[in-house]
């Protein structure tokens, strides 16, 4: 059973994140939209990295990203929304995070 | 329960129902009660439906609230209804009670806490998700 | 048959609305079979005919009646929502409601839930 994670909030703003993270299992699948693209610079990303080990797919929407000038980064996929669409449908379900 | 439901029920696929998570404090937004209301609406219509309380949703289950202090109606109440509903599972995360310096005492029974792991796990059970 | 519904809980003038649509859209171009989506809690406000958001700004609404239109693609209001937000809904003919909503209530939401594949909130 897999789950795809949208996560729409900053986590230097709310929980939300947090509690994405405390019931993210293997195979699951991350994608960061919205405020949730300034997860990337959040020190909850650098564990959550070190946790990815391959397993652990995490995307970000890349206009929202490059609308708030945020970076890239090498372990983060750029996606737009027919792939959001195309991975609803890889995994079980979908959990919404805001 | 009827023999004819537990063979319903048995017959279902390994994920089935909806989870609501409730992550939201009971008195200062709607959400706790626009969720609850989805929960009793599922229950009416004999869907499978299990809540979930997590950060500060856990505040939703405390025991000794009175929402009528702050001119509040209270719909934590409602929470002892769930088994007229047949909403059975309700699941509270630990680490999230923890956090909050929280006992286990809560106005319903049969809340089951749960270790994050359990938590996710329990989660996954069902197919459809909802967060309030 | 890849079904899917959504539930849209925000308003038509946040940004987080923009991205509901984006992906309800890219869904229906995907070929997906959209199979509702339901307007819950500050959601319901899309229903209003009086909302009035800049020309220059985003129009959610028009959007939404543009989707229905293009692939008839139901758009369902909570009425306890809705005239909660001062929406009244009491007469089929309500001239506040917009017209390319159903006003309905969260069984709606049940029977949308139990016959999708997918659900997804926005």
């Amino acid at each position: 059973m897999s789950t795809l994670h949208l996560v729409r909030q900053s986590a230097f703003a709310t929980n939300d994140f947090t509690q994405c993270l405390s019931v993210l299992d293997h195979q699951d699948t991350v994608v960061l939209m919205d405020d949730g693209c300034y997860n990337l610079k959040h020190s909850l990303m650098d564990s959550l990295l070190k946790r990815v080990d391959g397993t652990i797919n995490i995307n970000i929407i890349s206009s929202h990203a490059q609308a708030r000038a945020i970076e890239t980064m090498a372990k983060v996929s750029h996606i737009d929304m027919a792939d959001v669409v195309a991975l609803t449908f890889n995994h079980n379900k979908v959990i919404t995070w805001q | 329960m009827t023999t004819i439901e537990q063979q319903t029920l048995a017959s279902l696929p390994k994920g089935f129902g909806l989870a609501i998570i409730n992550s939201k404090a009971p008195f200062s937004s709607n959400d706790g009660k626009d969720a609850l209301d989805v929960a009793l609406m599922f229950g009416s219509f004999e869907q499978k439906v299990s809540l979930f309380f997590q950060g500060d949703g856990v505040y939703q289950l405390i025991a000794n609230q009175d929402g009528r202090l702050v001119s509040i109606k209270d719909y934590l109440k409602t929470f002892s209804a769930f088994e007229f509903y047949d909403i059975e599972d309700i699941y509270v995360c630990q680490q999230s009670l923890v956090n909050r310096q929280l006992n286990e005492t809560f106005h319903i029974n049969d809340v089951q806490v749960l270790t994050s792991i359990e938590f996710s796990k329990a989660l996954n059970r069902h197919q459809h998700v909802l967060r309030f | 048959m890849k079904t899917l519904a959504v539930v849209v809980t925000t308003p038509p003038y946040s940004h987080l609305t923009i991205t509901a649509l984006t992906y309800v859209e890219a869904a229906l171009v995907a070929g997906i079979n959209v199979i509702g989506v339901f307007f819950y809690q500050d959601g319901a406000m899309h229903a209003n005919k009086d909302i009035s958001i800049a020309s220059d700004e985003y129009q959610a609404i028009a959007h939404w009646q543009r989707l229905q239109q293009q692939y008839q693609l139901p758009l369902h209001i909570c009425i306890t929502a809705a005239e909660k937000r001062g929406i009244t809904c009491d007469s089929i003919d309500s001239e506040q409601v917009n017209k390319a909503f159903t006003v309905s209530g969260l069984g709606e939401l049940v029977e949308l839930t139990t016959k999708a594949s997918r659900l997804v909130q926005f």
